[in-house]
This record gives structure tokens, sequence and C-alpha cells, in this order.
């Protein structure tokens, strides 16, 4: 069951957005998303979302795993669109029934949420599938490199995170495995009521925990072993460029915000 | 009527993701009543998998386990009944201990099953004594144990189920010689014991030549071979292709026999390997 948790997980592959400059990558989704807020209309929201679907063909991820990144978020999206048809009543009024009215204002409302919310979500999915995690750490250090500036240790909150998001499929391995042990000695963790549950919780998290500390204080010993000393005046094995294919990306992006301007502009809007 | 029978079982790990990946294919086995068998393979064989399977941990993709010749996922009661029949030790088990004293934890398992204070308390000291654990270590906290003395902890977790058959993976990993045949022995005595039957995993003949009274070797997912020690030993070049070795003292004097020393190649033990080597020596310095 933990393992159908594909959010923030990493598909290894060889395409052309695999490779893009992470920097890139990270920026190019801030901007996909706040595009997606802005889109008014139809026109511009196809665009966005023909975007989408060019970055996961190239990609190569197939589109069935897209969908089930999509999966845990598919009620709030139900719901938020249930809202907006029963509450929004702009619109032409196409049928009603006491305090509830169903009008084109609302439909559009509701489309539109659900098409953004999904947009969101599977565009993030996208960046963290094609992008390794130890890359994308990389990249929000140089990003926010200049933050040095004001003395926030830009690199040890990186090592952090890099730490962190390395440790989750060994934690999720771990828990998994303690689980298994814990039933093959009886331990009913899904069943009884949620007391019960919570209750047969702990000889999981325990284990976990206890485990966590040696492995924390393992990993430090290890880092200090081979003379680690946080990242001053350290080079890099691998220096970030930007090629012609991230330059490309930023000019397909760029036409974008104009297609969308143009849209916006020129057409009426429908929200 | 086998004890425990696999029948066709298959296990695919992802299925429909990019990961997707046949752990074991096919496989039938059999366990009788009163047994020692070795599963032995090299990492990522599916042994592993394999033993998840015969306490119903996994659910199988395709095939069966039969126990006493019922399915165990026929019914939710029957898997939770193997669950205590099948008492599966996993790998480095002193990672799952959580109580705040050892004869808690050893508890645990019998509590689970839902038997009466005396009972389990019984249960707890003879597991304990199996494993030899001494009284004062049984209301230390586990945690304040050494490795190789949580690792019996553990293991008398699982005893105290008292099931009729002990998995046991990987019991020696990380273990020194020594504690290797501390464990190895201590698992002989049980079963002397209780007569019950007892499986271990492992990726080294060592463990399991002296002792098992068969052998089953996987590869690739699917049982390569099954048979006794001798049997297996006798094909060198299956050993080579799935990438197991012989005991080191068989490879020792299989080594001396190509060099054209009369000894015996099916020995398994550094005790028969000595007495081998002095009987040769005595032969020779008679003159024969």
């Amino acid at each position: 069951m933990i393992k159908d948790i594909t959010i923030g997980q990493y598909f290894p592959g060889n395409s052309v957005i695999h490779k893009l400059d992470p920097r890139g990558k990270l920026v190019l989704t801030f901007v996909y998303i706040i595009l997606i807020f802005l889109c008014r209309n139809f026109a511009a929201l196809g665009v966005m979302l023909l975007y989408l679907l060019a970055v996961v063909l190239l990609s190569r991820i197939s589109l069935k795993m897209l969908a089930k990144s999509l999966k845990p978020i598919l009620l709030i999206v139900l719901i938020t669109s249930l809202l907006q048809i029963l509450y929004n009543d702009d619109g032409r009024v196409l049928w009603e029934a006491g305090r509830f009215q169903l009008t084109t204002g609302g439909i559009f409302m509701a489309i539109f949420t659900a098409v953004r919310i999904a947009a969101l979500v599977a565009a993030s999915s996208m960046l963290t599938y094609t992008t390794s995690p130890t890359l994308l750490t990389d990249a929000i250090e140089r990003l926010f490199s200049p933050l040095k500036a004001v003395h926030i240790n830009v690199h040890s909150i990186a090592m952090m995170m890099t730490i962190a998001l390395r440790f989750i499929p060994t934690l999720i391995d771990e828990v998994d495995k303690i689980m298994s042990a814990q039933k093959a000695r009886g331990a009913q963790l899904d069943t009884g009521s949620i007391l019960q549950r919570g209750k047969a919780l702990v000889p999981v998290f325990i284990p976990l925990f206890v485990n966590s500390f040696t492995r924390a204080y393992d990993l430090a010993f290890a880092m200090e072993c081979r003379c680690y000393r946080g990242g001053e005046g350290r080079t890099r094995l691998k220096v970030m460029k930007l090629r012609l294919r991230d330059y490309m990306a930023f000019l397909i992006t760029a036409l974008c915000i104009v297609a969308i301007a143009v849209s916006n502009y020129y057409l009426t809007a429908v929200i | 009527m086998p004890l425990l029978e696999t029948q066709n079982l298959s296990y695919v790990y992802s299925e429909n993701t990019p990961f997707r990946m046949v752990a074991i294919d096919d496989v039938n086995i059999s366990i009788e009543k009163g047994e020692l068998v070795g599963i032995i393979g090299h990492t990522g064989s599916g042994k592993s998998t394999l033993v998840q399977h015969l306490n119903g941990l996994l659910e199988p993709t395709s095939g069966k386990v039969l126990l006493n010749g019922e399915d165990i996922s026929s019914s939710k009661a029957a898997k939770r009944a193997a669950r205590f029949r099948v008492g599966l030790c996993f790998q480095y088990p002193e990672y799952q201990l959580f109580e705040s004293t050892v004869r808690k934890d050893i508890a645990f398992g019998p509590h689970n099953m839902g038997l009466s204070a005396p009972e389990i308390e019984q249960r707890v000291n003879r597991a304990a004594a199996f494993v030899g654990l001494r009284p004062e270590h049984m209301e230390k906290s586990p945690f304040d144990l050494s490795g190789g003395e949580k690792r019996r902890v553990a293991i008398a977790g699982v005893m105290a189920m008292e099931p009729e058959i002990l998995i046991l993976d990987e019991p020696t990993a990380g273990l020194d010689p020594r504690g290797r045949d501390t464990i190895l022995q201590m698992l002989l005595d049980y079963r002397k014991t209780t007569g019950n039957t007892v499986v271990i995993v492992s990726h080294s003949m060592d463990d399991v030549a002296q002792f098992a009274d068969r052998v089953i070797v996987m590869n690739g997912g699917k049982v390569e071979f099954c048979g006794s020690v001798h049997e297996v030993f006798c094909r060198v070049e299956m050993l080579e292709r799935v990438g197991l070795d012989v005991p080191q003292v068989t490879g020792i004097l299989m080594e001396l026999h190509k060099r054209g020393l009369p000894v015996r190649t099916d020995i398994y033990t550094v005790e028969a390997c000595a007495e081998e080597l002095a009987r040769v020596a005595l032969q020779r310095g008679n003159g024969v």
C-alpha cells in the first residue's frame, strides 16, 4: 500500500526532458503553474494542456503513470468542482432546484478548476518524475545561492534536503520490512478500530525511530570521516550548464506566455 | 501429504510499472514434517520472497501455498492461523525489537495469539532457554543487549509462538564464525527437542551443509535443484552457474583431490575434514 505512492518518485530515463538543466526545469515548472492560473479562456488553457502533453510524450513517461499521480487528488478535484457547480450563478441558467442553480458559468468554472488543479499536480509530478532528487536539490541550492548574502546557509539546507530525500525510499522499505516482521508475529495492523490500529503501530514505529537515529549517527560519522565540512570552497563534480535544449524550452515557454497574453486580450474571458 | 507445499507459486513485484520484476516464477516445493531444509540461492534469487509466501505475508500473483493440504489464503482465519503455524524470522530480526524488556518482546507473538498469561509465561521461558538467554537478560531492555544477544531475542520471539515450521531468513547474516555456529547449534538443538520442522534460508553453503536433510537451490526466481546436501555438491557446474560456492572445507578437499591427494570430497565440516586429512596422512606415512 505504501508502495503505491508515486508523488515525488523519480523514473530514470534518457529523454530530452530528463536531460534538461534541472534549474531550468524547476523555474519553468513554477512559470507553468503561474501561467495555468492566468488562463482566462479555453483557448489559453488548451495551449497549456498541449504544452504539458508534449512534455509527457517527449519524456516517454507513460500517461498511465501520470494518471496514477493524479489519483490522490481526485477527491479534492471532485469536491471543488461540485462546489463551483452548486454555488456559481454566473451565466445562463440551465436548471434550477430550490436554492441551487445549474448555470453555464458554474460548469465552465468547474471544468476550469478541475483542469487547473490536475495540470498543477501533473506538471509538478513531471518535474520529479524526470529529475533525480539529488539534481533537484542541487538546482535548489544554486537557485537560492544569492541568499548566502543574508547569511542563510543554503548549502546545509540543500544537504539536509538531499539526505532526507535520499532516505525516503530506505525508510519506506524499512517500514515495509518491520511491518512484515511484526505481522509474522501476529500483529494486526489493518483491522480494528482507529484506537486499536494506532496502538498496533507502536511495534512498527519504535524500531523505525531507533534505527533512524542509529543510521543518522552512522551517516554523520561517515561524513566526518571523509572530512565533510559544509559547502565552503568546494568545487563541483558536475557543473551545470545551459545548453541549446534548455534555451529551446525557455523559448517555447515564452511563446506560451505570448499566446496566453494574446488570447486573454482578444478572446472573451470565460472566467 | 507434505506439511507445507507450494503449487506453481509465482510473484511479480510492481506489476504495471517500469519497475516490474518477476521475483519467483512457478515454484513447486514441499516440506515434510520434522525436516531441516536449507533454501539457498544467490542474492536476488527469490528465496526471501518465497518464504514470505509460506506464512501468507505475501499474496501470490498466481499459484497456491498448502499447509496440511489446505490453501492458506482460502479464508482470513486460515491466513491468520498460518501466521502462527509457520513462524517466520526475518533477516536481521534484531531491528524489529521494540518492547521495554526482553521478556515482553518475546511475549509479543504469544500475546497476539490470545493465549493465557501462564501459558505465555511458559512459552517465553521455553523459547528463552532454547536460545540460551539467562534470567538476568529477561528484564533488561532489548536495546541494551549486544548484537548477537538481540538476534537471539528476536529468534526466541518467533520460537515462542511454537510454530510447526520455523523459517529463518539468513539467521547468521553479519555474525562472526563463532556467533554463526552458536545460532546453528541452537537451531539444531531446537529441532531435536521439539521435533518441529526448521527451514534455513541462506546464501552460504557453509550454513546449511552440515545439518540440512535436504537443500533447495533457487536461481533467478526458480527452483534450480532439490536434493540432499551430497547430491547438490556433486553438481559443481550447477553451483558455479547459479553463483554459489561449496563450503570452504569442501573446497579445500576438492582442490587437494585435484592435485592428486586421495581424499574424499563429500565432507562439509571442519571436524570431519581434519579426520579425513589425518587418515590420508597416516596412509601416506605407512607408505600405502
